[in-house]
């Protein structure tokens, strides 16, 4: 495939809002920009605009405002196009409950050109001994794995998948991100969007964290970690430390208070902890607990919204 | 066929005819439903001679006795006598249609007491006549033979099959292609299917095909249960015309059900659709009772109804009139009409989410 279509990146997106019912704004002016080959997540708490994004990138919504092309094609001129090289897990899936697992996926082959033949479809995604059974006899996972199933079953060049592993047991995540890392071995892109930072830490190469439909940050989730400037993360937890006191100590390189907890970033924390413990101590105030861990993605949220992504964490919405 | 791909078209279907057959319940009320209906209402309209007029004399016990005595013989003029000094009790009972009619007065001046509202009634009018008369001694003189119609053409249950074809092929329409179209849609599996290349029309074609197959048994089951059972007559050169109609029908009200379901984003509005559109069919779509009867302002309405057209053409077809109905082959011209267009609009306003 040498068309002009090839050379362009698999999603760029621009000035992207949505607002539903005119009140409602779920996507707050966007630019995004994402190449073949990647994985990339979009990153943030429910309600921050995720799906909307997605979806209007799969052409299942109109955007209220900018640009979205995919594989250098737009929705307006070349819907069908796009159709037989995208594959898309919806956030809400449920298939047809009394159908099997290869029933599933061939009828969701015959719908493209050129399918992936139904056994391969199935055994990539690891429901081999499962291919009789019925879909509503499935499991959380192996559902979300069938989802991801169908979606393989055109052979697409991008794949799209809303989150993908909420709710579901660690085992089954991790079978669904070897999955995900077949299919961008094969050349593929793929879209993801999560509200879990180790999975888009260990499974992107690289995050939009977004919040309130606004990227907030951008980059590999090293850079991300990086752009807090220290490695390691101390928690404090007690009442009344005094932040500024805290932030004299050498060797701490930011401290924030969340929700009762000082959190204070540092580069050595064998050399930093005995001298915050040391402040701790001069303050006189009691320390209920104290942990210390590396930086991740959740402490890049945390520094840039204030909260954290677990606060808005509630299972409803979507 | 660029528009509909063979293989689409096969899996499609092959899904929604599983999706049927492994639902239990749905298949017991498409075949056990109305076999069950048919065996009930045959039973209760079948071949009965006709039941006694249940009278209830007013009088009071002692006094007028005498005189009444020659009318209480016993129910050789088709009346069941029952005696009573309570008139209130026999007024609520002839209200609620338990007894046919009243009578008191003396036999000289005879009150009748009816509700002529009710099928009964003027039969009761008349044996009660016939058997005052017969009291006071009155020569009988030619008596009008009362014939009860049973052989097989003019029963209620051979004008009631073609009826239970009907709203058959109406649920199977409505229920099965719309309400379940709306559920897939409910359930998200139509956005689903939606960032797939299949086209709209090949999809709705596709997924139609399967259950207006599925449609076309149950209605030859029935007729087939009429036939072995009770007798109903299909006039030997009426089979094409039968099998013309049940086809159209199932066309037609599979188009309907689609055209109920291309928008419907929740199970109460094509509840509510379903509704809408199958309750003035039940009631003037000539399938339980005739709609000839409908005073003349309804009979444009009535006409109007799909329903109306299957009765109607079925009972030309089966019992070689149809009244002042539809002619076979102007219903299934009908049926055929309104499917296509029904089908061809849905194609165009169908909407995936
Ligand atoms: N169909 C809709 N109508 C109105 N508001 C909506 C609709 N869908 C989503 N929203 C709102 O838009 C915002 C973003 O939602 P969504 O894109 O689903 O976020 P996320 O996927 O990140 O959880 C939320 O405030 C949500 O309530
Ligand atoms: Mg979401």
């Amino acid at each position: 495939m040498s068309d002009g279509f090839s050379a362009a990146p698999a999603i760029e997106i621009e000035g992207l809002r949505k607002v539903y019912d005119g009140k409602v704004v779920a996507v707050d002016g966007l630019d995004l920009r994402i190449e073949r080959g990647e994985v990339f997540g979009l990153l943030g708490p429910n309600g921050a605009g995720k799906t909307t994004t997605v979806e209007i990138c799969e052409g299942l919504l109109e955007p209220t405002d900018g640009s979205v092309r995919i594989l250098g094609r737009t929705w307006r001129d070349d819907a069908k196009a796009i159709r037989e090289r995208i594959g898309v897990s919806l956030q809400e899936t449920r298939l047809f409950e009394k159908q099997t697992v290869r029933e599933l996926c061939a009828l969701f082959a015959s719908f493209y050109t050129d399918p992936r033949p139904v056994d391969e479809v199935v055994d990539l995604v690891g429901l081999g001994e499962k291919r009789d059974a019925r879909y509503k006899a499935l499991s959380g996972g192996q559902k979300q794995r069938l989802a991801v199933a169908t979606a393989l079953a055109g052979k697409p060049e991008l794949l799209f998948l809303d989150e993908p592993t909420t709710g579901l047991d660690p085992q089954s995540r991790r079978s669904l991100w070897d999955v995900v890392r077949r299919f961008q071995a094969e050349g593929g892109t793929v879209l993801l969007t999560t509200h879990y930072m180790d999975e888009a830490e260990v499974l992107c190469d690289r995050i939009g964290i977004v919040d309130h439909g606004k990227a907030i940050a951008l980059g590999t989730p090293r850079e991300l970690i990086a752009g807090l400037g220290a490695a390691h993360v101390v928690e404090l937890e007690a009442d009344g430390l005094d932040l500024a006191a805290l932030r004299g100590v050498p060797g701490v390189a930011e401290v924030e208070d969340s929700a009762g907890r000082v959190i204070a970033t540092v580069e050595r924390p064998h050399e930093t902890v005995p001298a915050l413990l040391a402040a701790v101590a001069r303050a006189g105030v009691e320390l209920r607990g104290l942990s210390t861990r590396h930086t991740s993605l959740e402490d890049v949220f945390v520094h840039l919204t204030g909260r954290t992504l677990r606060e808005d964490q509630r299972e409803d919405g979507r | 066929m660029s528009w509909l791909r063979w293989r689409v078209f096969r899996e499609v279907t092959a899904m929604a005819l599983r999706d049927y057959l492994r639902t239990p319940d749905a298949v017991f009320w498409t075949y056990g439903f109305p076999l069950g209906m048919a065996v009930v209402l045959g039973l209760a309209f079948g071949e009965k001679p006709p039941d006694p007029s249940r009278i209830v004399l007013l009088a009071e016990p002692a006094a007028e006795s005498s005189a009444w005595a020659g009318f209480e013989k016993p129910a050789t003029d088709g009346l069941a006598v029952e005696r009573s000094d309570d008139a209130a009790r026999a007024h609520d009972r002839l209200i609620l249609g338990a007894i046919d009619a009243v009578l008191s007065g003396t036999p000289d001046r005879p009150v009748i007491d009816v509700d002529v509202a009710r099928p009964g009634a003027a039969l009761a009018e008349l044996r009660i006549d016939a058997a005052l008369r017969r009291a006071r001694g009155e020569p009988e003189g030619p008596r009008a033979e009362i014939r009860p119609v049973d052989e097989p053409g003019g029963r209620y249950i051979d004008f009631l099959i073609p009826g239970l074809i009907g709203i058959n092929l109406l649920g199977a329409g409505i229920y099965g292609v719309g309400y379940n179209m709306v559920q897939m849609r409910v359930k998200n599996l139509l956005r689903r299917i939606h960032v797939t290349p299949v086209g709209r029309a090949e999809f709705l074609l596709s997924w139609l095909a399967s259950r207006f197959g599925l449609s076309l048994l149950p209605p030859f089951l029935i007729l087939l249960f009429g036939i072995l059972t009770f007798g109903v007559p299909v006039a030997s050169g009426a089979w094409s015309w039968v099998v013309a109609l049940i086809v159209a029908s199932a066309f037609c009200f599979g188009g309907l059900g689609l055209l109920i379901s291309t928008r419907a984003r929740t199970t109460e509005t094509v509840g509510g659709l379903m509704n809408l559109i199958m309750l003035p069919m039940w009631l003037g779509g000539g399938a339980f009772f005739s709609n000839q009867r409908f005073p003349e302002f309804a009979q444009p309405l009535v006409k109007a109804l799909p329903l109306t057209w299957v009765t109607d053409g079925l009972r030309d077809a089966m019992l070689g009139s149809s009244g002042e109905g539809f002619t076979a082959p102007v219903a299934c011209l009908l049926l055929a009409g309104f499917g296509a267009v029904t089908c061809l609009v849905s194609f165009r306003i169908f909407r995936w989410t």
